[in-house]
């Protein structure tokens, strides 16, 4: 019954954490602006974490340069288990407009696993929300 | 004749006419002025206490692959008017004095250039990384022209494998 | 973590991007007790390559690549960049399309302020402020979509021209907007003026003088905070500016205030130049053609940012390819402008003062301490500082 409640809790509430590796700031304004009044996500019960150790969700944005790799890999290894990726923009996707830069990845999947990906260059704040609820449903699935 | 203009003979006189190499207008508030390089840490002295210019935009490197030389350009401004003031420097011995005594706003100009093109800012109090990751090889400087990015990638690549982190 | 902080300690850097809000950037504290000693960023978490990568694509796909600089001011590195490549190729663009970059830059740096005062309300702790002002940057947001399409990343100017014209009816939709938001603005004026909790934190905090602030260069509303009237918009024209009256704004105090009643008033003259600009505008074609390949050349572009002078420099080389393309943003101007403000204060202090040059402050970004006299050193995510910042004034104000 203490599992049931856990699963049940972390459905109606994730917590999510931002995590930036090298994104232009579009991304990471739409990603604000899903948590503020128009948008308000808050009503799915997500909560905007500071720290990945309280975490459920990663929304990474960018993609993913040279410097900031480990930290990345870092960050997912402090989240607790059982943690999902999602990975908003084309950069987090695939490289997007930096594909062929020397600095960058090109993706989040190069580096860590990513169960949700949102296309966009920035994707809208709907859209977003609808990666979120998307990615409920995954959990829901697997549990 | 603008104020522009005679910013630019003012120059002339004031560092010696036969050290200004060349002079390219673009009109209506820019110019950009060739000197010698041993002039530069008097001509940029001469912009900012005679002409009364105060800020310094940034510096630009260019790499002129063809003449085996590199272009490094002051950009100093009223905030109005623009005066770039260009060097040429040997390729193979990339080095210009440090102008941060006379600016020091120009400290992260330097080390950028530094970064990008390995040119190095003789006297400048820090000449650490400033753009490139921590690992990022000593004698990798992505914008001179001899690299692709190809290159520059395979190379990064293979510090990785070697065990290098932070790249 | 503190190992590779105590080896970035010597590294203060910012890139040809533009690092802000929510950025990765490691900062690195000298501090004394309390009080911050030194100060030292590395903000290379954010290079891509960028520069390298405009060598290798046409000047067309630049366009796209230099609008991804920065998302916040996309708008305003696509007008520097096409405007550079316009002087390149000695062509110039129609009067109609030089009102419609004005129109859709000042409408940018509306939402680029808004979206700044709602963060800094949110480090001040003032939460309820932040909600509000982004509430009502959506407004701003959605004549954003109304003109160019998209929300954050335009692709309004192109080498030539504007993409999109201005119709009427937008134009109506536009006016009634700004009525709206200028309402709205008097209500923030007076909170950040009046309100005693927001003065205790924000009066005397993080202060620069003007001498120190020309002597670092800093740029944009850092500079004109400290009652240094500079602005590219008045000093250096572009586009339509010098077309359209305006107040370049200025508050001679230097302080966190100040910060926040420049960008105020900035965002009232926008206001004003948007609805100039829309009575003013010439009618006629919005784009010209502009050959593909330019004859070598070398020019410079310079454009006032919301953040501050934002510089181009150009080099081309006869083909479709540009030489050499050097970005120079406005945070990096203000970077040791930023670090020398932070000197001398509480590290309570430390969000607002970082946030107020409007960069980027990341959660994720980290705050290694080093404890000189007690030889310790710690790191801190942005959440705990904040969380160390409310006991800090709980404590204060027992």
């Amino acid at each position: 019954m203490g599992l049931g409640l856990v699963k049940w809790s972390r459905i109606k509430s994730p917590w999510i954490l931002h995590f930036n590796s090298g994104a232009c700031n579009a991304c990471d304004i739409e990603v604000l602006a899903v948590l503020t009044p128009r948008f308000d996500v808050e009503r799915f019960g997500m909560l905007l974490k500071g720290s990945p150790r309280h975490a459920d969700i990663i929304v990474i944005t960018g993609s993913v340069t040279r410097q900031i790799r480990d930290r990345l890999v870092r960050i997912y290894e402090q989240t607790p288990e059982p943690k999902f990726v999602l990975a908003v923009g084309n950069c987090a996707g695939t490289g997007g407009v930096f594909q062929q830069c020397y600095n960058v990845y090109e993706g989040v999947d190069k580096v860590i696993p990513v169960d949700v990906y949102v296309p966009g260059c920035p994707p809208r704040p709907e859209a977003i929300i609808h990666g979120v609820v998307k990615l409920l449903q995954k959990l829901q699935e697997a549990s | 004749m603008t104020g522009l203009e005679e910013a630019v003979e003012k120059l002339k006189s004031g560092i010696g006419a036969e050290n200004v190499l060349e002079v390219k207008h673009q009109p209506p508030r820019n110019v950009f002025v060739l000197i010698k390089p041993e002039k530069l840490k008097e001509a940029i002295t001469y912009v900012m206490k005679e002409l009364g210019y105060q800020y310094i935009i940034t510096i630009s490197g260019v790499d002129l692959i063809k003449e085996n030389q590199f272009e490094v350009i002051y950009h100093l401004s009223d905030y109005s008017n623009t005066i770039s003031l260009k060097i040429r420097i040997p390729r193979d011995e990339p080095k210009v004095p440090t102008i941060t005594d006379i600016i020091p706003g120009a400290t992260l100009y330097e080390r950028e250039v530094h970064d990008m093109f390995g040119i190095v800012a003789e006297g400048h109090p820090n000449l650490a990384k400033l753009l490139l990751s921590d690992g990022w090889p000593e004698d990798l400087h992505p914008l001179r022209k001899d690299v692709t990015i190809q290159q520059i990638r395979e190379r990064l690549e293979e510090e990785r494998r070697k065990g290098v982190r932070g790249i | 973590m503190s190992g590779e902080s105590e080896k970035a300690v010597f590294e203060v850097p910012v890139g040809p991007q533009h690092p802000a809000l929510k950025e990765p950037i490691l900062l690195l504290f000298k501090i004394e007790g309390d009080i911050i000693d030194d100060v030292m960023a590395r903000p290379a978490y954010t290079h891509r390559g960028i520069e390298k990568a405009t060598e290798a694509r046409n000047y067309i796909q630049n366009i796209y690549l230099c609008e991804r600089v920065c998302g916040i001011c996309s708008g305003i590195h696509t007008l520097v960049y096409t405007q550079g490549v316009e002087r390149l190729a000695g062509v110039e663009p129609p009067p109609r399309a030089k009102y419609i970059r004005v129109i859709f830059l000042e409408l940018e740096r509306i939402h680029s302020h808004a979206l700044w005062l709602g963060v800094a309300a949110h480090e001040l702790g003032f939460d309820t402020l932040f909600y509000y002002v982004w509430r009502d940057r959506e407004l701003v947001m959605d004549l954003l979509e109304l003109v160019t399409g998209n929300r954050v990343n335009y692709a309004m100017s192109t080498v030539g021209g504007a993409r999109r014209d201005i119709s009427d009816e937008a134009a109506h939709q536009i006016k009634k907007g700004m009525e709206i938001f200028r309402r709205r603005l008097d209500v923030y004026t007076g909170v950040v003026e009046k309100d005693p909790t927001v003065r205790k934190r924000v009066v005397d905090v993080g202060k620069l003088s003007p001498h120190k602030a020309v002597e670092l260069c800093a740029v944009g509303p850092t500079l004109r905070a400290t009652g240094v009237k500079r602005d590219v918009r008045a000093d250096d024209p572009y586009q339509a500016y010098d077309e359209i009256p305006f107040n370049v704004a200025t508050y001679p105090t230097g302080d966190v205030l100040a910060q926040i009643m420049v960008r105020v008033m900035e965002m009232y003259e926008a206001a004003n130049i948007i609805d100039y600009a829309l009575d003013h505008m010439p009618k006629g074609p919005i784009r010209t053609k502009v050959p593909w390949n330019i004859a070598p050349n070398e020019v410079i572009s310079r454009g006032e940012a919301p953040r501050g002078e934002l510089f181009y420099y150009f080099k081309s080389n006869g083909t479709e390819k540009p030489e050499r393309v050097k970005i120079r943003t406005p945070t990096l101007a203000n970077l040791p402008a930023v670090c020398e403000m932070l000197k001398g204060y509480h590290i309570a202090e430390i969000p607002i003062v970082f946030a107020s040059i409007d960069p980027c402050l990341s959660c994720t970004g980290r705050f290694a301490f080093i404890d000189e006299r007690h030889d310790r050193s710690w790191v801190w995510t942005g959440e705990q500082l904040r969380a160390y910042r409310r006991r800090y004034y709980k404590w204060q104000n027992r």
